[in-house]
């Protein structure tokens, strides 16, 4: 047991500190630091582009005033929070030399059809922004209203057709007979992004992790100190106390990451528009982050194993991707179901695939985030990850046993099996 | 009588229906150096595998201090491997304490007997450097001191001298006549015969699997004739080949080296020489261990 937390601490100590091992860690929190930022950023920017006030549009006056009137009434009812302000100038001349004159950054031009309503063009030096968007609007409420004032509607009549139409949800389970009514539909999109972002986590923790394990150990067999740490120390406990090493330091840089996130979430500016997104984290099912852990633990130590193993078998560094391909894409497709299955949680795939062990940990987390599977389901399904942790647990470290004394190419199943035999393993 | 520390008892190991080891019997006692010779592919490895508990024997049985095999005897056992192998990014001073405490030795310990190996070797200013930056003599000291940092009791050293230069093979040789000295049992495997000449009492030569040779190296070195004379001479000596039992002459830079049938021959060749020359150099040769290996196993070296 000593042995065992000599080697994790080596194994953890070392990978910390290495070159790549830190930049890596640095460039992924600044890249979740950006993400994080990026809506305020953009914000800073574009607002600093239109300056504080609102944007000022010119048009001509008397041009259209049945238009240009309610248009200036609508942005002056806005009041604050008004991003345009209309001016009126003589002619399209003095517009011009309005732009020129940093009066105004562009102007309205209405070309009457003989319809209800004219044609308007924007003209401007730039058409970036909201500017266009937030004309549309209000000349889209401008003319219903003009349109529905000639109509002779009543006043109620005409609130009645504005309002928008209210559609009331709930969720039912056929299972358990349960009924949620509730403004909002489950999986609401806290739970969809808490899905996603745990599942992209989980593959990380567990694939990129155990890659790094199956270097390690191509790397101390091709530089020959196997030979040394074989004989000081059982394989098991050298297997597993590297599996929990890099287990330690996969969390450490997991952990690093969540709490970049909370760092940058709470940051004041960013508080502000969370609370307009209505994110509440507290709103989560606490027992989603029990199972992220759970089968973050699973998926880890089922990887972690079989990257190990064939990290043993291989024994030069270059050889080994090509070794690991089988166990990456079986690593991948569960990603995968994970993700693509976020738009279907209730199919049949999505439920077969979270009974397969190697799929479990994305699957069977998807269908929890998303869907209401019963209890006996979640259980089964961890049962099965547990008991395969095991099975391929003892498989890999026999593979293990084996694979660090064999050099040379890298061994068929059957030259393992009979080495196997022959060191009575 | 005391039991031999390290007992090799009729092991032999079979991979599928290659025998890579059979029958082999060899005793270590305490502070002698044993040779394990043979050519490559002769059954060195596998035997020193077995007796590092890697793989286990088939038949027959190995004993540390009378006892068989166990994880806890891992401790004891001092190992130094033919390919050499560190942590290439792994300060020095982390990895042989890491070495040392994977075979039980505290933090503390395994940093003060580190600091006196070097300063033994002279190179403390390795201390806190990676194995990368050594020159690969130096690597290959750093590598013997992880061998026997934790003061084992059986070293197993394979090929401790191959790939250093004459200053470093006669500092490490003379560590390992230390370690010997007191009191270490030393497993030696080589191809280099003089090293064996000079460190080993007893020594075993396998080949294909099998023991061809066994037994204390003067003993067999008696059993062998003597068959070669040196002469050296100032002069040019004629007639050499048509002596009887002269089975081959050789001119070299000082003289004569000459192949003998029988012993006695030498007397004819001596006073044949005499006759003609001045003699600065007359000897009967014992037979080196090169030329013993040779005839055991055929001429199959390499």
């Amino acid at each position: 047991m000593n042995n065992f937390w000599t080697v994790v601490g080596f194994t953890a100590r070392n990978k910390m500190r290495t070159k790549s091992f830190i930049v890596t860690t640095v460039i992924i929190a600044l890249i979740i630091s950006i993400g994080v930022n990026l809506p305020f950023i953009i914000d800073r920017f574009s607002g600093d582009s239109t300056g504080d006030g609102p944007t000022v549009i010119g048009y001509v006056n008397g041009q259209a005033p049945k238009v240009t009137d309610p248009l200036g009434a609508y942005y002056e009812r806005l009041g604050e929070d008004a991003d345009l302000k209309l001016l009126g100038f003589a002619d399209e001349e003095a517009l011009r030399g309005g732009i020129e004159g940093g009066m105004i950054r562009g102007y309205l031009v209405f070309e009457d059809q003989g319809s209800a309503f004219p044609e308007v063009t924007y003209k401007a030096e730039s058409l970036g922004g909201n500017t266009t968007s937030s004309l549309m609007l209000a000349l889209q409420t401008i003319r219903n209203d003009i349109i529905l004032q000639e109509s002779g509607l009543t006043e109620a009549q005409r609130a009645a057709l504005i309002e928008p139409v209210k559609l009331g949800t709930a969720q039912i389970s056929t299972e358990t007979g349960a009924e949620t009514e509730g403004g909002e539909t489950k999986p609401s999109g806290l739970a969809m992004g808490f899905v996603y972002v745990t599942i992209i986590l989980l593959f990380m923790g567990i694939f990129i992790t155990s890659q790094l394990i199956a270097t390690e150990v191509t790397a101390e067999k091709s530089s020959r100190v196997m030979e040394i740490l074989v004989t000081s120390v059982a394989p098991l406990t050298q297997m597993f106390g590297k599996i929990f090493g890099m287990f330690v330091v996969g969390t450490m840089q997991i952990a690093t990451f969540v709490l970049v996130v909370i760092v940058n979430v709470s940051l004041p500016h960013n508080q502000e528009m969370l609370s307009g997104l209505d994110i509440n984290l507290s709103e989560l099912d606490p027992m989603m982050y029990v199972y992220a852990i759970i089968f973050y633990f699973g998926g880890y130590f089922l990887y972690a194993t079989l990257f190990a193993a064939v990290g043993s078998i291989v024994s030069r560094t270059e050889e080994l991707a090509q070794a690991l391909t089988p166990v990456t894409i079986l690593s991948m497709a569960g990603f995968y179901i994970g993700i693509f299955g976020m738009s279907a949680p209730g199919s049949t795939l999505i439920k077969v695939a979270s009974f397969i062990p190697f799929f479990t940990p994305f699957a069977m987390f998807l269908r929890v985030g998303l869907t209401e599977p019963a209890a006996w389901e979640i259980a089964v399904g961890i049962g099965i990850l547990l008991v395969s942790i095991f099975a391929f647990g003892w498989l890999s470290a026999k593979i293990y046993r084996t694979g660090v004394l064999m050099y040379g190419k890298r061994p068929s199943w059957k030259e393992i099996r009979k080495a196997m035999k022959a060191y009575k393993i | 009588m005391k039991m031999n520390p390290l007992i090799v008892d009729n092991v032999s190991k079979q991979y599928g229906d290659k025998t890579a080891v059979n029958q082999i019997h060899l005793e270590v006692g305490q502070g002698e150096i044993y040779g394990l010779l043979g050519a490559n592919g002769a059954g060195k490895t596998t035997t020193m595998r077995m007796v590092l508990g890697l793989i286990f024997p088939d038949e027959g049985r190995i004993l540390y201090n009378g006892k068989p095999y166990s994880r806890e005897q891992l401790s004891m056992l001092g190992y130094l491997p033919e390919e050499r192998g560190m942590y290439p990014k792994v300060k020095i001073n982390e990895q042989i304490t890491y070495l040392a405490k994977l075979r039980g030795m505290s933090q503390k310990d395994a940093d003060k007997n580190l600091k006196e190996w070097l300063e033994r070797f002279n190179i403390t200013e390795y201390y806190g450097m990676k194995v990368e930056e050594l020159s690969k003599g130096n690597q290959q000291k750093i590598q013997f001191i992880a061998a026997v940092i934790h003061k084992p009791s059986i070293v197993i050293l394979d090929e401790a001298f191959s790939g250093l230069d004459p200053v470093n093979v006669e500092q490490l040789k003379e560590t390992v006549k230390e370690l010997r000295d007191s009191g270490t049992t030393i497993l030696f495997s080589t191809h280099r015969m003089e090293h064996v000449e000079e460190l080993c009492r007893n020594m075993t030569i396998l080949h294909r699997s099998n023991t061809v040779l066994q037994g204390n190296i003067k003993e067999i070195k008696k059993q062998f004739p003597r068959e070669r004379v040196i002469l050296g001479t100032e002069g040019e000596l004629k007639g050499l080949e048509s002596l009887g039992g002269v089975r081959q002459v050789k001119r070299m830079e000082n003289g004569y080296e000459v192949l003998i049938e029988r012993p006695e021959t030498a007397q004819d060749l001596l006073r044949h020489a005499m006759a003609q020359t001045e003699l600065t150099r007359f000897e009967l040769m014992e037979p080196t261990l090169n030329e013993i290996f040779i005839r055991s196993v055929g001429g199959r070296n390499e």
